[in-house]
């Protein structure tokens, strides 16, 4: 195993070319049609222009939405990019463009986090240092001295691990006690999905909730194994189907996620299924004609910088999903270290936040209006996370003390229901929160989690 | 890796059984031990929501005939009579408000018949134009005018016209003595708008009502999304706009009382009370037994959830009978009640946005959006 890894992230061996092409075509394709629908859908305008204030990221303060033609023209940028990665055009310049205006877009708003952007930004990071443009390209018919057949190994490996990460996380997520023994969230989930042709009125037995959430764990956890295993690999690709449209009919707010992840487990398949996948592409032959490759493998010219830079990507992303065990209490209820971990779809978590701002000095008292600050999907997220909850809080200090209130203390009330317990009171109401620390400490006015009376 | 291999093809059986057995059990489309909740949108439709347009459209046409009778001899008398038929008539619509998606929800009815000043508007000085409103400058430039756009899309548009208008006009200072041909024609055409929305709506549910019934999904925009969050919306409403607000609950105690619901009328109470027992009718499906989403949470093994939410609407609603009319003058020489009123709303806003959303995977959000 530890042998194979080191042979599939070797800078020496070399592979075919094939499989980053692929991966590179279809990667821009998806993301340029992510970009149409989320301009279609009208959600630049409600998401990144509407709203007044932004949560942004601890240490990413800086990255403030653009204004309304501002931030359709960096979706436009994504947009160009995007189909430019998908053409081979200009490719370094382009990927560097797609990962720096997509990451910045991401960066804009905390409660528009989804794991399956963050997976976009890596994939987008990585592919700067990729050579998917050596082939089947638009740079290589300009430069067509640059074509090569083959790459050093870990270009491909590097791919493979990034889904290796994202499954096998995602199966460790689901290895919790409401998941397996209370088949939490899905028995809370699945009664909503009666509608569904045959298997609807199966939505409502609880030993379905049980299937669905014990599949679920053992697909994440293995399916990785099994597209890496050659003889195991079309069936396991048949399994990526069913599973990802699955998820996509059963839970259609989960948006591109399954496509992202169908399109890209195909990086599991060998050069050859590439190549035969390839063969029908327009002037795929065509390109043969006008020159013949450099034999020469595709050459790293920093080779052992960028080796030190992988083995430290590499760690980053073993360690960084687990950094939640450094704090005390229940994760769920706590979101310390949840995001960028690959949770997906782990929980039922919702709140209801009423916010007090008091003036230290006139003993003026205030009742905040959400909405006067925060949309819908803004509150809805603040409402059951302390980071959100804390940021917020410093930013109605700012807003009432321009509104004249001399030392503004802001307290909070806030109820959270998770996973099938009744809410509960989730803070203590008598911290005054705009005196809080934001950051990466544990956030110790969060009440402890009582496990559920039902 | 054996191991490993074997549990998979374990599962891919448990998978293909699955889907193999569940097409040999599914006959009919009503699950035996499942809740049918397609009969719950019908009764949903037939036996509350379509009912109350049908009323909502003859206490509509019964005030135009009390109105007329005003503007053609403007009295105590007829004014007293005009009275009681807007009382009916806005009562009447508030047991429709709660229906604010699909038909009513295209037509900007709520917008155009009722408007509350959005929960995005916060009350920070008199004047603005927030909450229960009415903008008595443009409703007076408008008459003096004679020509008005009923139809444009501004916050003085909303508020010139609908229940706010008419309170002013048929119960604000000077309302007999100032009446005038220019003004009975406003009215009129007042009355005429609303006609014209409410019957638009009526008709708009004949065909609607298969897209709600057949639609029992609950992702947003579904009609079952559409009840948990008009609860969740409307208690928003009677907690800030209707009577939080007015009370002071945004601005250190300053009382707001001419914000409150229909101010000249003097019925703010009654329509809160209104307002609360019509998001309880939505929450039952009209008492309709088994049929109402109270019944889905039990069905969902939630039955504690459903005694205590519904013990939590009786509640909140002693506290708000508890409050006379108008609220205008409650504000000022019962704060106290007010106030008790606003805890007991807040608790029932809690048990809606967090127990019920989450024991029926609603997500209370007015707007589509990804997520996971």
């Amino acid at each position: 195993m530890i042998k194979s890894l080191q042979q599939r992230l070797s800078f020496d061996k070399t592979v075919s070319i094939a499989p980053l092409i692929t991966f590179r075509i279809v990667f821009g394709l998806l993301m340029f049609l992510s970009i149409v629908r989320f301009w279609w859908n009208g959600w630049i305008e409600s998401i990144y222009v509407q709203p007044k204030f932004h949560f942004t990221y601890v240490g990413f303060e800086w990255v403030q939405p653009l204004g309304n033609i501002g931030m359709h023209l960096i979706f436009l940028c994504i947009g160009l990019s995007a189909l430019m990665i998908v053409f081979g055009l200009f490719y370094r310049f382009a990927t560097i463009v797609f990962f720096i205006s997509f990451t910045y877009v991401e960066l804009i708003d905390v409660t528009t986090y989804l794991n399956h952007y963050y997976f976009i930004s890596l994939v987008a990071f990585l592919l700067i240092f990729l050579p998917a443009n050596k082939d089947y390209a638009v740079d290589m018919r300009l430069h067509p001295e640059q074509r090569r057949l083959t790459v050093p190994a870990w270009c491909v490996g590097i791919l493979r691990f990034q889904m290796t990460v994202v499954y096998i996380f995602a199966g460790i997520a689901k290895l919790n006690p409401d998941w397996l023994f209370e088949a939490m969230p899905m028995r809370i989930w699945l009664p909503g999905k009666t509608h569904l042709p045959i298997i609807g009125s199966l939505m409502y037995e609880t030993w379905v909730a049980y299937l669905f959430s014990w599949f679920g764990a053992v697909y994440d956890l293995l399916i990785a194994f099994f597209l890496l295993n050659k003889k195991t690999r079309p069936i396991a690709f048949a399994f990526v189907l069913i599973f990802h449209i699955a998820t996509a009919i059963f839970f259609p707010a989960i948006g591109m996620f399954p496509f992202v992840m169908i399109a890209n487990s195909l990086i599991f398949f060998s050069a050859a299924f590439h190549q035969k996948l390839q063969s029908y592409l327009l002037f795929y032959n065509n390109r043969l004609k006008k020159t013949i490759p450099n034999s020469q493998p595709y050459y790293f010219h920093f080779a052992p910088l960028m080796k030190a830079a992988l083995y430290i990507y590499i760690a980053f992303q073993l360690v960084f999903p687990f950094r939640y065990l450094l704090y005390p209490g229940h994760l769920f209820w706590h979101e310390e270290g949840f995001r960028f971990s690959w949770r997906v779809m782990l929980m039922e978590k919702s709140g209801a936040a009423y916010f007090t701002v008091k003036d230290k000095i006139s003993q003026q008292k205030i009742e905040v209006n959400n909405r006067e600050f925060l949309t819908p999907l803004q509150e809805k997220m603040m409402s059951t996370q302390p980071d959100l909850i804390v940021k917020y809080a410093h930013h109605l200090a700012n807003e009432y003390r321009q509104k004249g209130i001399q030392q503004p203390a802001v307290y909070a009330e806030i109820y959270v229901a998770l996973n099938g317990s009744r809410s509960r009171l989730f803070i203590d109401s008598s911290v005054n929160l705009a005196a809080e620390k934001l950051g990466w400490q544990h956030y110790n006015w969060v009440l402890p989690y009582l496990k559920k009376s039902n | 890796m054996k191991k490993i291999t074997a549990s998979f093809i374990a599962m891919t059986l448990l998978l293909t059984s699955l889907f193999s057995c569940s097409k040999n059990e599914n006959k009919d489309d009503n699950p035996a031990n499942g809740f049918d909740k397609a009969a719950m949108l019908s009764s949903y439709s037939d036996n509350l929501i379509i009912p109350a347009y049908a009323t909502m459209q003859q206490k509509i046409a019964a005030l135009q005939i009390a109105s007329d009778a005003f503007i053609a001899n403007p009295n105590a008398s007829t004014q007293a009579a005009v009275k009681t038929a807007y009382s009916e008539t806005h009562l009447q619509y508030i047991k429709i408000a709660t229906f604010n998606f699909g038909p009513a929800d295209n037509a900007l009815l709520d917008n155009y018949l009722n408007f509350c000043g959005g929960l995005d508007y916060s009350f920070t000085a008199d004047g603005e134009l927030t909450g229960f409103s009415v903008d008595t400058n443009s409703i007076n430039n408008n008459i003096s005018a004679g020509a008005y756009n009923l139809e444009m899309l501004t916050r003085s548009g909303f508020y010139s016209q609908g229940f706010p208008a008419l309170n002013y006009l048929y119960f604000g200072n000077e309302a007999i003595t100032k009446m005038d041909s220019k003004r009975a024609k406003y009215i009129s055409d007042l009355l005429a708008r609303m006609k014209i929305l409410i019957d638009k709506v009526a008709n708009d549910w004949i065909g609607y009502r298969s897209t709600f019934v057949s639609n029992t999904q609950t992702n947003s925009g579904s009609p079952i999304a559409y009840i948990v969050n008009q609860m969740s919306y409307q208690l928003d409403l009677l907690k800030g706009p209707r009577i939080g607000w007015p009370l002071g609950k945004q601005s250190n105690g300053k009382v707001f009382e001419t914000k409150c619901e229909a101010y000249y009328a003097g019925i703010s109470m009654a329509l809160a009370v209104e307002n609360l027992n019509s998001i309880k009718r939505l929450y039952t499906g009209n008492n309709v037994s088994g049929k109402g989403l109270s019944d889905y949470l039990v069905a969902l093994n939630q039955s504690t959830l459903n005694t205590d939410v519904l013990a939590q609407f009786d509640i909140a609603l002693a506290k708000l009978k508890a409050i006379p009319d108008p609220l205008s003058n409650s504000l000022l020489t019962q704060p106290t009640k007010v106030d008790e009123a606003y805890k007991e709303i807040q608790k029932l806003v809690t048990l809606m946005k967090t127990d019920v959303a989450s024991a029926t995977a609603v997500q209370i959000s007015y707007a589509d959006n990804d997520g996971d």
